[in-house]
């Protein structure tokens, strides 16, 4: 069953890591990226850029605003898809990472319906906000 | 550039939808995400469980709580990833989702990393 892992954290302190340790962080949760992945379980991931380049368009109203839908203590910087065998499962591997990347929370959250979409081209993968601009 | 479209909607109003509800909605979604395919903007987009299906793990205090990390008065039901041209776009694509499915809000976050991940056997996951 697939799972979506939604990863909150203070996001002061992670925007505020060295490029340094960023990299550790990365490489860290690679080890886990890398086993997930020839396990055949890992399914796409991303991170976001910071909540404060959110932009939240309430629909019915029409109403267009700066930052975030929800004001939380930690915020939403990313997530993961991952094929996981039972809940139990998901949170052995919400650990896992967490190890690699301490701090803060990951909310597991069944899927309900995957679509894969279009495979997206190396170029439109790397046009990404540029980190620490 | 890729965006994440974080959806946000009134859980029981979704909930309560009949069977013909919900497939207008995925209909009209259907059309404007066939359309944004065909375009090749569209990356994985998923719908969630009920967050009354949600666990949290508090990471320092490895501390498992039943329920969505934040209480919020419409909840996150899934997301989209698409590549827009800037965010006038990606407001636009909303719009046009939010057409389809005019109830809530969306979230709209630019993407910092992507990894697309391996290809998963989704057949039996609908």
């Amino acid at each position: 069953m697939l799972y979506a892992f939604l990863c909150y954290n203070n996001e002061q302190r992670v925007m505020s890591w060295t490029k340094a340790e960023d990299d550790a962080v990365m490489a860290k949760l690679d080890v886990v990226h890398q086993r997930l992945a020839k396990e055949g379980r890992f399914g796409p991931a991303l991170r976001l850029v910071a909540s404060t380049a959110a932009t939240t368009l309430v629909k019915e109203k029409d109403l267009v605003l700066d930052g975030p839908y929800a004001e939380t203590k930690e915020a939403l910087l990313g997530f993961y898809v991952i094929d996981c065998d039972s809940r139990e499962h998901a949170l052995s591997i919400a650990r896992e990472l967490g190890e690699a990347n301490p701090g803060g929370a990951y909310e597991i959250r069944a899927v309900r319906l995957f679509v894969p979409g279009v495979q997206l081209t190396e170029e439109q993968i790397a046009d990404v906000e540029a980190v620490g601009a | 550039m890729l965006y994440a479209f974080l959806c946000y909607h009134d859980e029981d109003a979704m909930l309560a939808w009949s069977a013909e509800e919900g497939a207008a909605v995925m209909a009209g979604l259907g059309r404007v995400c066939d359309r944004l395919g065909e375009e090749g903007r569209m990356g994985p987009s998923l719908s969630l469980m009920p967050t009354t299906a949600a666990t949290t793990l508090i990471k320092g205090k490895d501390l498992v709580l039943d329920g969505p990390y934040a209480e919020t008065k419409e909840a996150l039901l899934g997301f989209y990833v698409i590549d827009c041209d800037s965010l006038e776009h990606a407001l636009a694509v909303a719009r046009e989702l939010g057409e389809a499915n005019a109830c809530g809000a969306y979230e709209i976050r630019p993407v910092r990393l992507f990894e697309p991940g391996v290809a998963l056997d989704v057949k039996d996951r609908v």
